[in-house]
Formats: structure tokens, sequence, C-alpha cells
């Protein structure tokens, strides 16, 4: 028993320096009528490129009825205060 | 007069051609024209995607204010959109017009070409008896309603050609001889016959004659019924 409480805290702490928290900022869009908006969401690691991120998001956003437009990039936890006026309401909304 | 009537339909006939054809070429080019116009008009969303197109180009553009703009900017494209529909209405329903009048006027057209060659038929073929009328009451035949009068002997002849005419027959000068007087056929004479229609024409032919061609005019003298520009001295 303590083995396995063992293992799971090692895995915690192995995985937890490795979330280095990834985070992207996306265009989006809704028809009839058109609706746009610019927000910054979190991506899972493993997901921190562009291509990967967009897949990741787009899913989320679709569930909602919005249509993933493009990512414009991909940052750390240190982007986020600078993005969060114009993302608004979408800021880590999705 | 066979021929004179037989060139008529031929030329019923060419016209009737020249009206399909033409009404297919009609229908055809304006429904081209249509489809043309209809695939040619901005669609509804044209505006909405450029102002998509935009928004995605341009990285800068990600501040709440100049998305909402971007947002109305749309809007406004699609309330024109709107516009753009009821322009392809206007337009379907004045192609629909116009053909409707192209084809009307290819008929008309069609009709006179017809009805000229018609008229100028009927004016070479001479004296053309569009009806004929017995009356034996007023003992006279009203030809294209003129009247002529005629003796009881002629008026009994005429009527019974007129009744062989109608079930197509084609009577002797015996035949008609027996039919009026009521006789067998072998115990008339031919010859009898033949006076009968030669009083009957002798009648009508003066009469028609002085109806239609050599007219007497009262107190004054005769005139010829003929327009001056079509007589010819040869």
């Amino acid at each position: 028993m303590t083995k396995v409480i063992a293992a799971t805290l090692v895995a915690l702490a192995l995985a937890g320096p490795a979330n280095a928290e990834c985070y992207a900022d996306y265009k989006a869009k809704k028809d009839d009528p058109l609706q746009l908006h610019y927000g910054v969401a979190q991506v899972s690691d493993g997901n921190c490129s562009k291509k990967a991120a967009a897949g990741e998001l787009a899913p989320r956003l679709a569930a909602d009825g919005w249509t993933l437009l493009n990512i414009l990039s991909t940052f750390g936890p240190e982007g986020l205060a600078e993005r969060k006026a114009s993302a608004g309401a979408y800021f880590l909304r999705y | 007069m066979p021929g004179p009537i037989s060139s008529v339909t031929d030329s019923l006939k060419t016209g009737n051609r020249v009206v399909t054809g033409g009404i297919a070429a009609i229908v055809l080019i304006l429904f081209g024209a249509a489809l043309f116009l209809f695939l040619n008009l901005p669609d509804a969303n044209a505006f909405n995607t450029r102002v998509e197109r935009i928004f995605v180009e341009n990285d800068d553009l990600r501040t709440g204010a100049e998305i909402k703009l971007l947002e109305i900017l749309a809007q406004s494209g699609t309330s024109f959109s709107e516009v753009l529909t009821s322009y392809r209405s206007v337009i379907f329903v004045l192609l629909v017009l116009s053909t409707a009048l192209l084809v009307a006027a290819l008929v008309f057209l069609v009709m006179i070409i017809a009805l000229n060659k018609r008229i100028g038929a009927i004016q070479r073929s001479g004296i053309q008896v569009s009806s004929l009328m017995i009356s034996r009451e007023g003992r006279a035949v009203y030809i294209n309603d003129l009247e002529f009068q005629l003796t009881e002997a002629a008026l009994e002849t005429m009527a019974v050609l007129a009744e062989a005419r109608m079930d197509d027959d084609v009577l002797t000068g015996a035949q008609i001889e027996a039919v009026i007087s009521g006789r067998n056929e072998a115990d008339c004479d031919e010859a009898a016959g033949a006076t009968r229609v030669k009083r009957l024409r002798d009648t009508l032919g003066n009469q028609l004659v002085s109806e239609l061609l050599v007219k007497t005019i009262a107190r004054r003298g005769y005139v010829l019924a003929v327009d001056k520009d079509a007589i010819r001295m040869i």
C-alpha cells in the first residue's frame, strides 16, 4: 500500500515540474450572424505546438458552437498578463 | 383550287417549325442568361467571409472594440445580402416577363407572315366561297353574304347539287333530272339534267358577274368593279 502511494507521489512529482503550463491565443467565429472573438486558452503541455494546440482547442470550442479560425501563438504563463485585456470575456474561458 | 391551298399549308408548316425553333432558342438563351446572372450574383455570405479573412489575416485585430466593429461591418453586409435576394427575385420576374414577351412577339410575327401569304393566295385565287346558304322560302342563294335571286327550278338544281356536295357525291345529268323530277334514273335523259345546270349557271353566273365584276350604277351606267392598278392590256 505504501508502495502504491509512494509511486503516485513520485509520478505526481515528476509530472509537476514537467507541466510548464502552455497557453494559446486563438481566433474563433460563429455564423449567422457572424460573431468573432479573440481568446486565450490553456492547452496541455504535449500540445504546445500551434498545430497540436489547434487540434485540442477546436473540439472544445465546437462544443459551444464556435469554429476555430487560427492559433496566433502559444506561450507560457509569462504571456498571460499582456493578453488578458484583449481576450476580455474569453480569457481562459475554454 | 388545290395549288394555292397546299402552298398555304406548307407555309403554315414552316411557320410552326420557325415558332417552335424560335421559342426553344429564346427560352434557351434567356435561361442561360438567368443562370449566368444568378451564379455571378454575390453570395449572401460573401461579405462575412471577407470580414472573417480580414480578422484572421491581421493578428493585431484582437481587442473587443475592434472585433465588435468587424461584427457590425459583417452585419451591414448581411443586410445588404437581403437586398440582393430581393434583386434576384426581381431579375427573375423580369426575365420571365421578357421571355413571355419575346415568345409572343415571335408567334405574332410568324402569324403575320402566314396571314400575309394567305391573303395573297386568296386575292389571286379569285372568288373564294366561304359560305353558301340556300333559302327556299326567299328563293335565294347567299354566297359570302351576297344575295342572288333564283327561279324555282334553278333553286331546285342548286339544292340537289349542294346536298350531293355535302355527301361528297358527283351527279350526272340524268341523276340530277331523276332527283328533281322524281322519276327513275333509267327513264331520265342526260340532256335534261344538263339543261337544268345550264339554266342555273346562266341566272347565277349573270348575277355573280354583275355583282362582282360589271356593276350597274343606277341612272348612271356600268362600271368594272376592279382596281385601276389591276388592269393591264396586252
